[in-house]
């Protein structure tokens, strides 16, 4: 069983040349996740979720504070879906599968075959991403991250790219390849409406990367956008949203 | 110093990206086929030839050369008791060229390949590479000349030492204009060493590296005649330096167009296919299928 | 709320100061490690020419920076510099007006494109050295031969950088100028020129950095003064002091071109071409 466990979490980003002023991206978060939970963490630009990601991913170091994520004691395999879908545009659909595949067996193809298939691309394998419309590309960046039986998935507002309508289908495709392998999934967005429906739990964050509220979301699946049910949490939430920046504008008056 | 960008590149001829690239065939006037664009360019070179030929005496006319090249290329007679000689000094400076480039190439890559890839490394070289750069072959051959004497190691040295620098720059600045994005890629999904330099960044920089290659292979080739001019008493460029010497300029002149010969071949030949593999996957039409086709 | 999760203003200027710290060390860690490039640069030179080579044939460089001393000070060095640079600058002006003209024809004709791509074609296959040799037989020992040879080298590629630079211009720009009835000439002055100035700069830096080493090449060959005169002579008579000293000379030349010419007029054109308070000011 994979766990998240963060403890404190700081980073800030020292004054550089071109944007002469330190910013805080992450004020002290805390949280820990275990077991086959997929957690939304929901805030606006500047609330540090992109930092969080890289550094429960491995691929930035926080300033203060500590992260762990493991799996049975040991270091847990991540895979990450980016924003955009980063894949190696002189490489094959599939090679570009092969790219991230560390224990190679003779099922290695078979198995990269087998999450295209998951996203509806088992026909465009030979392509390079380049003949690939934008949600097809970001398709083959969900299988990519399900290919390396990740233990725990990262998911970097993956839609945020696509019109609304393709980010709808690639939500029904997520959940589906989700429900599958039900594997401990840490994912950032700013769109309300997408961590209901997604999440099991949805973290809150304000600017200065503050976790400010914690919510769970016990609805059942497959869910959809323009269920009741669904939209009573969102109102929640936003909710939520507005009392705390009603109350952060008031500490301001105070001061 | 950045002399990164001041590199010649000339993949860039005869194409502008952005622009039109013609209408179908049948639309085409015949002033416009390409066969005729071909004949105009010879005609031009020829006329200029031939009037320099006619304002300036030491310039030998175009049937000279060419009745020169028969008697070179064939090992006829050039009257007296001088021989026509090809295949010989032609093998000579190719064993040459080749040697060199074999070391030059993967050594500048190698240099290339830490150089972009690590910034450590970028700010100890750097630097280094960057005056191999800048120094003009002419000084190369001067050097390895007086250091190596008349053999055959002075313009393999030339040929090494011209084609590292281009090779090690032309790569580097191009795994240093990769996605950093696709580096983050990597670190998240823990791709070994290995597999990210080739995968990564040779192939990310594959079409900078096939620049560099060629224009080691131009630039070097011009070092080794150099020497061999200077400093050998063997080689393509000696035997253009003998007809010179002898003030058969003819002779010269023929060697120039052999020259330009080898260099078009080469070209046409191995670079270019070289250079249009490594930029296959930016020329592949795009599907243009609706996204929820599949769904 | 679920979580306490402030950090104190005092905890951020720590951590802050901390992260500046370590980017400081980062920066100052390249720099040192330029240092350590030089110092094994000039090491590895003296251990060729202690070990390898020999100081005979591999001067030292603390020999070959007095060289370079007394050459800089010894009588001729402005006449040898000026010969050169004289010829560097003419040819360089002349390969960048054809570049200019010659860039703008193949912008926007593709006749011309496939006519002037066969020529140059030519004209870049052709050995630099052949090039120098022609210059001999046409020109003799003249200042003219490493004028033109330098010019005609560089102008095919600063040509195509030129026009590179010219078809990435905004062509909504264009698409607007025509729409509102504007001549050919009104849209090349008024939208094609400004917004390919830095186009023309790098054209500018890229023929002289060509025209630099194909004179020096020519002087070889066909002239009795300038760098390259003077680098050939020294070969010819077994100097290796004096060949390194004017080929140290040469680099630092074109390192001054390059930092303190070029770079400034490069900061100017930005200037003008994004007009801002704040570059405006930065310029002065």
């Amino acid at each position: 069983m994979a766990t998240i466990l963060i403890e404190n979490l700081t980073k800030v980003y020292p004054p550089t040349p071109t944007y002469p002023q330190q910013v805080q991206a992450l004020g002290g978060v805390s949280m820990s996740v275990t077991g086959n939970v997929f957690v939304a963490v929901l805030g606006p630009s500047g609330s540090g979720k992109t930092t969080l990601l890289n550094i429960v991913a491995g691929v930035e170091e926080p300033t203060a504070g500590a992260v762990r994520v493991v799996q049975d004691g040991v270091p847990a395999q991540v895979g990450y879906v980016f924003q955009e879908p980063r894949l190696l545009p002189w490489r094959s659909v599939l090679d570009n599968m092969l790219y991230v595949q560390n224990r190679k067996s003779d099922r290695s193809k078979r198995e990269a075959e087998f999450y295209l298939s998951m996203v509806g691309l088992s026909d465009v394998a030979h392509l390079y991403p380049a003949q690939l419309s934008a949600g097809m590309q970001q398709r083959v960046g969900i299988a990519r991250a399900f290919l390396v039986n990740p233990d725990v998935l990262l998911m970097d507002e993956p839609f945020s790219h696509m019109d609304a309508l393709t980010g709808r289908s690639l939500r029904d495709y997520l959940q589906r390849i989700w429900a599958h392998t039900r594997k401990t999934a840490l994912f950032v967005t700013h769109d309300v409406g997408e961590a209901v429906e997604l999440a099991d739990r949805i973290l809150m964050l304000r600017p200065g990367g503050v976790v400010f509220d914690d919510i769970p979301v016990n609805l059942p699946r497959p869910r959809r956008p323009d269920d009741a049910a669904v939209h009573a949490v969102e109102t929640e939430v936003l909710r939520r949203f507005d009392s705390m920046e009603a109350a952060v504008r008031f500490g301001d008056q105070r001061n | 110093m950045s002399y990164a960008t001041d590199l010649p590149t000339t993949s860039e001829f005869g194409q502008v990206p952005g622009t039109p690239q013609g209408s179908p065939a049948e639309a085409v006037h015949w002033t416009r086929k390409p066969w005729f664009v071909n004949a105009l360019a010879v005609a031009i070179l020829l006329v200029v030839w031939q009037y320099l030929h006619s304002v300036n005496g030491r310039v030998p006319s175009i049937d000279e050369v060419v009745s020169f090249l028969g008697v070179e290329l064939g090992g006829g007679s050039h009257g007296g008791v001088s021989r026509g000689e090809f295949w010989g000094p032609l093998s000579i400076s190719l064993q040459r060229y080749a040697i060199g480039l074999a070391i030059g190439i993967p050594v500048g890559g190698l240099l290339g390949l830490l150089i972009g890839g690590s910034r450590r490394f970028r700010s100890v070289l750097n630097d280094t590479v960057l005056v191999l750069l800048v120094l003009p072959s002419v000084v190369w051959a001067f050097a390895a000349s007086l250091w190596f004497g008349i053999g055959s190691t002075a313009p393999v040295v030339a040929v090494v030492l011209t084609a590292v620098p281009f090779m090690a720059v032309n790569l580097s600045s191009g795994i240093r204009g990769l996605d950093p994005g696709l580096a983050l890629m990597s670190d998240a999904f823990r791709v070994p060493r290995l597999r990210r330099a080739t995968h990564l960044l040779v192939g990310g920089a594959l079409s900078n590296a096939v620049t560099g290659v060629r224009l080691a292979f131009m630039t070097s080739w011009n070092s080794l005649l150099i020497v061999e001019w200077f400093g050998t008493a063997s080689g393509v460029g000696w035997r253009a330096k003998h007809w010179y010497d002898a003030q058969r300029f003819e002779g010269f002149v023929a060697w120039i167009l052999l020259f330009v010969v080898f260099i078009t071949l080469l070209d046409w030949l191995v670079l270019r296919r070289l250079e249009h593999r490594s930029t296959r996957w930016q020329q592949q039409p795009t599907l243009t299928f609706a996204e929820g086709e599949i769904a | 709320m679920a979580y306490d999760t402030s950090v104190t203003p005092d905890a951020v200027a720590d951590l802050s100061a901390r992260e500046i710290r370590r980017s400081v060390m980062g920066r100052w860690g390249l720099r040192a490690g330029v240092v350590i490039g030089w110092m094994a640069f000039i090491g590895v030179w003296y251990v060729f020419s202690g070990a390898v080579l020999g100081t005979q044939q591999l001067p030292p460089p603390h020999t070959v920076a007095a060289e370079v001393w007394q050459v800089v000070t010894g009588d001729g060095f402005g006449t040898t510099l000026w010969a050169s640079l004289f010829r560097v600058i003419v040819g360089c002006t002349m390969a960048l007006s054809a570049s200019i003209v010659l860039g703008m024809v193949i912008a926007y004709s593709a006749w011309w494109r496939g006519l002037l791509g066969i020529l140059t074609r030519f004209f870049v296959s052709i050995p630099t050295v052949a090039l120098a040799i022609l210059a001999l037989i046409l020109f003799g020992a003249s200042g003219l031969g490493p004028m033109l040879t330098a010019a005609l080298v560089a102008t095919p590629y600063v040509m195509s950088s030129v026009a590179q630079g010219l078809t990435r211009v905004d062509r909504r720009l264009i698409v607007m100028s025509e729409s509102f009835g504007r001549t050919r000439s009104q849209i090349i002055t008024g939208v094609l020129l400004p917004s390919s100035v830095l186009a023309v700069i790098g054209g500018a830096r890229q023929a002289f950095a060509l025209a630099w080493r194909i004179t020096l090449l020519t002087e070889v060959f066909a002239s009795s003064d300038g760098v390259g005169f003077q680098i050939k002579r020294s070969f010819e008579s077994y100097d290796v002091r004096g060949l390194l000293a004017w080929t140290a000379l040469f680099i630092g030349l074109m390192f001054i071109f390059e930092n303190f010419v070029f770079r400034q007029l490069e900061r100017r054109a930005f200037g003008g071409a994004h007009v801002s308070l704040a570059t405006a000011e930065s310029t002065r």
